[in-house]
């Protein structure tokens, strides 16, 4: 079963390309002169975001550096002994909203202490494998738009990352 | 909402900065992230462009149209209002990439996505209820092989690396659940937004 996922994961990218390489050729779209104006555009996006991913970065860095993510870490402890989440993995959970690298790294460390076949373990690795870096999505998709009234996306977001989040810890118990 | 956010968590750095007496540390740090933040784009800029110049051929060749075609009666549910091609055949390219695990490629969808919806949305200061959609949909999108914790788990001596696949995917979908309902009742709210 996962080899078969796996192998569809592997092939997505060169099966998507070779699609719209093959139309443009049939529908004699002149490829590469599109290609080049659509990936200066592409550059210009780049440069664009560059201003919030230096925001979210030095935010994210203010707030391990400094010490500031281990008091929080600390002082919220009996909220998910209460919980039945298991303290090893409180620090991930925190980490996860704002820095996709950093949890990697936080996540490999967990499965490495307690291992990765571990109740704590399993559930790290399911957290990574469904939970996303949500306030760094927010920050930065939004930073491509006009909006500064996010509405909703902000709460939705937050609740799915948390419902994700239970629902990682309380599936590897019973799995 | 973000001014908040954002000046709330450098101010909280900075204050336990001082208390911890780890000021130092934190200079230090605040001014790698600034570098690592140009380093992170300098990588996605090479594959932005590739896939900003492919999907450029998408859409002139009118492949864009055809797939945005064929899924709409999907995304009908998620995005009542939505009728332009390009902006669905863009969401349903980020979401196919992020369920095929192709992170950044998915990245750069999302964000040309977002700029549509924003075009539509005629640049107000408010988010549309599709962006919203959009928005909380990517944040849960589902990845089928979740590659890099499998990596670690193998690399770590697990007895079967894979067997957080399938706890990954039921979770991913509790969490898509959630997003996705309480989108619809803020859009029961104010449906025309």
């Amino acid at each position: 079963m996962s080899e078969i996922l796996g192998t569809f994961s592997i092939l997505f990218l060169p099966i998507l390309i070779t699609i719209i390489l093959v139309y443009g050729i049939i529908k004699k779209t002149p490829i590469y002169d599109v290609f080049i104006e659509g990936a200066r555009e592409g550059l210009r996006t780049c440069a664009d975001i560059l201003p919030f991913i230096i925001g979210i970065f030095i935010a994210i860095e203010s707030l391990t550096s400094s010490g500031a993510m281990d008091f929080i870490e600390k002082t919220s402890k009996p909220v998910f002994d209460f919980l039945g989440i298991p303290e090893d993995l409180i620090s991930l959970i925190f980490l996860r909203p704002v820095s996709g690298s950093g949890s990697l790294v936080v996540a490999e460390k967990i499965m490495h202490e307690v291992g990765p076949d571990s109740f704590a373990g399993r559930a790290a690795g399911v957290m990574v494998g469904s939970c996303e870096t949500i306030f760094y999505v927010l920050a930065l998709y939004f930073g491509v738009t006009s909006v500064k009234k996010m509405r909703h996306a902000f709460i939705a977001g937050l609740a799915g990352y948390i419902a994700g989040i239970f629902a990682s810890v309380y599936i590897c118990r019973i799995m | 909402m973000m001014n908040y956010i954002w000046g709330f968590m450098l101010l909280l750095g900075i204050f336990f900065a001082v208390l911890n007496g780890s000021a130092s540390e934190f200079t230090d740090g605040l001014m790698s992230s600034c570098t690592e933040a140009v380093e992170f784009i300098l990588t996605l800029a090479g594959i932005m462009a590739v896939w900003s110049g492919l999907m450029r051929i998408a859409e002139e060749s009118g492949l864009i149209e055809k797939i945005s075609h064929t899924v709409r009666p999907l995304m009908k549910y998620l995005f009542p209002h939505e009728k332009n091609d390009r902006t669905i055949a863009m969401m349903i390219m980020s979401f196919m990439a992020n369920i095929f695990g192709a992170g950044n490629s998915a990245t750069i969808f999302s964000l040309r996505a977002m700029e549509l919806l924003d075009a539509e949305n005629g640049h107000s200061r408010y988010a549309s209820n599709a962006m919203c959609m959009f928005i909380s949909l990517t944040m849960s999108m589902i990845q089928l092989v979740p590659v890099t914790v499998i990596k670690i788990r193998s690399d770590l001596g697990s007895a079967s690396p894979e067997d957080i696949i399938i706890p990954s995917i039921i979770a991913g979908f509790v969490s898509m659940i959630v997003s996705v309902w309480i989108c619809k009742l803020f859009e029961r709210k104010n449906p025309d937004v």
